[in-house]
């Protein structure tokens, strides 16, 4: 099979020639660990998502997860791979020894999580969801809670779940009315209805622990008063068996995608007798809760960039074969034999758009999910915030950007394949269909685009932002010596500038009574940050790219054109390299040449959005 | 019940295959090796017997240092240890003196089994274990498909296809036997991670011709007896004919039979 998921070359210079995270093994949380190891999980990854998750892809999509009688079954095909994957010790790739993890640096496991994400995405939410349920325990749980679950959640042999969604109280989560009341034992009664609970109830595992978020009877109104509590479907009996724990599946929703992830409406305590039995602090819930946040967005942003993946390459693929149409340069003979699509400008072009996104993309997340390493390793409190920093500015657009984008990725491979992409029976309409929800779920992209401008631009004085910005300046000083590149870091240094000057723009308004605009602006603000940001991502590749381009050009003494064209046919690692330059480009020169329209647009602060009164937008 | 498997490294089966200058070997640059996959089966065979009858699975492999990462993805499939023959001496040697080095790592494990598979996907010999097994003078069964150990761990029976039908053999150890089958017949297992990191651990030795007392004379290119005179791609395939004009259905078939008879001469 041609790779039609992840492009393992690309995922290898990300990881050591870009980043080179074989260094991370210096350190002693990773020194029994080694670029080697690295190689065969990335392998082992590869081979168990392209033989047991992809295959599973499509039937998945067409089979659906059904509910009869109360019980909720995800797609037959589904268990094997899911067996699988927690047998392989896969669910706790990034997590520590001590608690049943492999302890490798969570770059790493965000590579393999891409290779199962771009092969069945449906199926990778129930060890996602799953994971997120143990790290809330690994960090906050009692020993005796975390003996309880915890151990069986990181193995995968229970399931997990994040219940916060409400009927009324979705992205406004403080207006959440399920009820937490105190039992004589110390624990709560559960009482309250919750939608949309991703992986709510399945028959993957024999028991789904859920975090529940619920008010205490008597804590405050709003975010203050939430708590979050564990409440396993079953529960422990005095004597240690399973019983019942009073927790209902009411529905399963019908969805545009993702038909294999079980969407589900759960009702607690119908019979009031659900247990739960609190996480933390009283009234914490909603802290707690954001503690996982920076990694729950940093995978819905994996999920863009792992199902765009997938689009493009199966798109490249259908191009290089698909005969249609003459070349170009033969539009008037009528003799001319039939080209494959790949030969057209305009498709190139949307293949060229598809891979510099995508490899940007996918590095941008990359280097968020390794700052994450690098603060985890930190050896002083400096080095700790600095990385700490970046990993906070980036999560909402890796979320936001990484989703958007890979929207419009496979929304473009459909375009290439044409007709035949809007039909079922081609593979790439799933892909759409299934990325979708991704610029909605964990904090929608306006939500995200908020707390970047609202939240994390200001923080601690706008520091987090002036540190990345040093970081970009010296990177421009570093790529400045290059001189074949210097149209893409003039384009680049260009779209930065536009971005301070936005930034600088919101934080004046902030201060005025129009403190409404940057609220207004947030969305186009991020994707000028993410264009930024990616940008940068290209153009730290295109440099090492060049470099070693250049290394294998003069090792073949191929000084001039037609010499180093032949090494180009020759040489498939030089054609990767030179890969890497046209990917910053055409991002350079098609996208970051329109900073300045994009930012113009954002500072001219035009308020028509909001005078516009409501009818006004269609007569009723 | 100590098992040897003999593994080669070969080039994944999606590597676009060049031939290099000298139109006798392959370029290597860029190739993904892998373990050949008949081997892999090998490997999931061995560990399925060590299951069942104990004892230890040691991988057995010649070549550079690049086939120490497929010792280790069947040292994390759940191989206890690894002989690896890196000599550059080997370098070009055909079947006899490759089976000449492992015979010679065979002979100093003396296990009761030896496995590998009956071919490799490279050059498709298909002598390694036979040239092995008579080396060492051992019965040779092709072509497994299923093998199994009594409870005594003195013999083994193994079921191998002939045209279609199935054979069953049974034989006394030590035996080598190649085997055949297909992936969804062994379904070899998936490295864990635990295995991975377990894997690292486990010994790997590497060991030179001088360390098997096997004389440099013995092996390499100049020791072959069956010489590679040259290789050649496939030719690329032609472009279709299509046959059009003005023709219509009638004149596009007697078309069509003219062409076959007198042009192609195939009819």
């Amino acid at each position: 099979m041609p790779q039609l998921l992840v492009d393992q070359r690309d995922v290898k210079f990300i990881l050591y020639e870009q980043l080179q995270v074989q260094k991370l093994c210096e350190h002693p949380r990773f020194s029994e660990y080694s670029q080697e190891m690295f190689d065969m999980v990335i392998e082992q990854a590869r081979k168990l998502a392209e033989n047991e998750f992809y295959p599973t892809n499509r039937m998945g999509d067409r089979e659906g997860v059904k509910f009869e009688d109360g019980v909720v079954k995800v797609p037959e095909c589904y268990h094997k791979p899911y067996k699988l994957y927690c047998e392989g010790g896969w669910l706790s790739i990034s997590d520590p020894i001590e608690v049943g993890g492999q302890g490798f640096p969570f770059v790493i496991g965000n590579a393999a999580i891409e290779f199962f994400s771009a092969a069945n995405w449906s199926l990778m939410m129930y060890p996602g969801l799953t994971h997120g349920a143990a790290r809330l325990l690994e960090k906050y749980g009692t020993p005796e809670q975390q003996e309880l679950y915890m151990y069986k959640l990181f193995s995968g042999e229970w399931a997990g779940t994040m219940c916060l969604t409400e009927p009324n109280a979705g992205t406004d989560v403080g207006a959440l009315t399920t009820k937490a009341i105190r039992r004589p034992d110390g624990n709560f009664n559960i009482v309250g209805q919750k939608i949309f609970i991703s992986s709510g109830a399945h028959d993957l595992t024999e028991n789904i622990v859920h975090m529940v978020l619920a008010r205490i009877e008597g804590a405050p109104k709003g975010t203050k008063g939430i708590s979050i509590f564990i409440v396993p479907r079953l529960r422990y009996a005095d004597d240690g068996s399973l019983i019942d724990n009073d927790v209902t599946c009411t529905n399963v929703e019908e969805k545009l995608g993702i038909h294999g992830s079980a969407t589900c409406g759960l009702s607690f305590g119908d019979n009031d007798n659900c247990i739960g039995y609190l996480l933390g602090e009283e009234n914490r819930g909603m802290r707690i809760m954001f503690d996982m946040m920076n990694e729950a967005r940093h995978f819905v942003g994996m999920q863009g960039v792992a199902l765009g993946s997938a689009a493009y390459l199966h798109a490249l693929n259908y191009a290089k074969e698909r005969l249609q149409g003459v070349h170009y340069t033969q539009l008037k003979n009528p003799e001319a034999p039939r080209v494959p699509i790949i030969e057209h400008p305009d498709v190139r072009r949307m293949l060229m758009f598809m891979k510099s996104t995508i490899e940007g993309t996918r590095a941008l997340l990359y280097y968020a999910a390794y700052c994450m390493d690098r603060a985890a390793i930190a050896e002083t409190d400096e080095e700790r915030d600095k990385f700490q920093g970046y990993v906070d500015i980036l999560i909402p657009v890796c979320k936001a950007y990484g989703s958007d984008m890979g929207f419009r990725v496979c929304e473009t491979a459909i375009q290439v394949y044409g007709g035949y992409g809007y039909c079922v029976d081609c593979p790439v309409e799933q892909y759409l269909r299934d990325c979708k929800i991704a610029s909605i779920y964990e904090g929608t992209n306006g939500i995200q685009a908020l707390d970047l401008v609202g939240r994390k631009i200001a923080l601690r004085r706008g520091l987090l932002f002036k540190n990345i910005l040093g970081e970009i300046e010296r990177f421009i000083k570093w790529v400045s010596t290059n001189y074949r590149l210097r149209n893409e870091v003039k384009l680049f240094s260009q779209a930065k500038d536009y971005l301070v000057e936005c930034t600088k723009f919101f934080a004046l308004k902030g201060m005025t009574d129009e403190f409404f605009i940057p609220i207004l602006y947030a969305t186009p603000y991020l994707e000028l940050f993410g264009d930024v940001a990616v940008g940068l991502m290209l153009l730290w590749q295109a440099t090492v790219a060049d470099q070693k381009l250049n290394e294998i050009f003069e090792d073949s003494s191929a000084k001039d054109k037609v010499s180093q064209a032949e090494v180009l046919r020759r040489n498939p690692t030089a054609a990767f390299y030179q890969g890497k330059i046209a990917s910053a480009r055409f991002f350079a020169n098609n996208v970051l040449s329109l900073a300045g329209g994009k930012a113009r647009a954002i500072m001219t602060g035009e308020k028509s959005v909001m005078e516009i009164p409501d009818n006004s937008f269609a007569l009723p | 019940m100590d098992i040897a498997v003999l593994i080669k490294q070969v080039p994944d089966t999606e590597t676009v295959i060049k031939i290099a200058d000298d139109k006798k070997s392959i370029k290597t640059d860029d190739i993904k090796w892998i373990m050949n996959p008949y081997d892999e089966y090998a490997v999931e065979a061995a560990l399925r017997l060590k299951e069942k009858a104990g004892g230890k699975v040691t991988i057995v492999s010649t070549g550079p240092q690049r086939v120490v990462e497929s010792i280790r993805t069947a040292l994390a499939m759940g191989a206890d240890e690894g002989v690896l023959v890196d000599d550059p001496a080997l370098e070009g040697s055909d079947v006899f003196g490759v089976a000449k080095a492992l015979s010679a790592v065979v002979k100093e494990l003396n296990p009761d089994v030896i496995l590998c598979g009956h071919r490799a996907v490279d050059y498709d010999e298909g002598q390694r274990g036979a040239a092995v097994a008579e080396m060492l003078g051992l019965p040779h069964i092709p072509f497994a498909v299923a093998i199994d150990v009594d409870d005594g761990g003195s013999k083994v029976t193994v079921d191998r296809p002939v045209e279609g039908g199935k054979m069953t053999l049974e034989a006394s150890l030590p035996v080598l036997i190649t085997l055949g089958g297909a992936h969804a017949i062994w379904n070899p297992r998936y490295a864990s991670l635990p295995g991975i990191m377990k894997a690292k651990k486990k010994p790997l030795a590497t060991k030179t011709l001088a360390d098997l007392g096997i004389d440099a004379s013995e092996v390499g290119p100049d020791a072959r007896k069956i010489k590679l005179v040259s290789m050649e791609m496939p030719p690329e395939r032609e472009p279709g004919r299509i046959i059009d004009g003005d023709l219509d259905t009638d004149g596009k078939a007697k078309e069509l039979v003219r062409i076959l008879k007198e042009e192609i001469k195939i009819l």
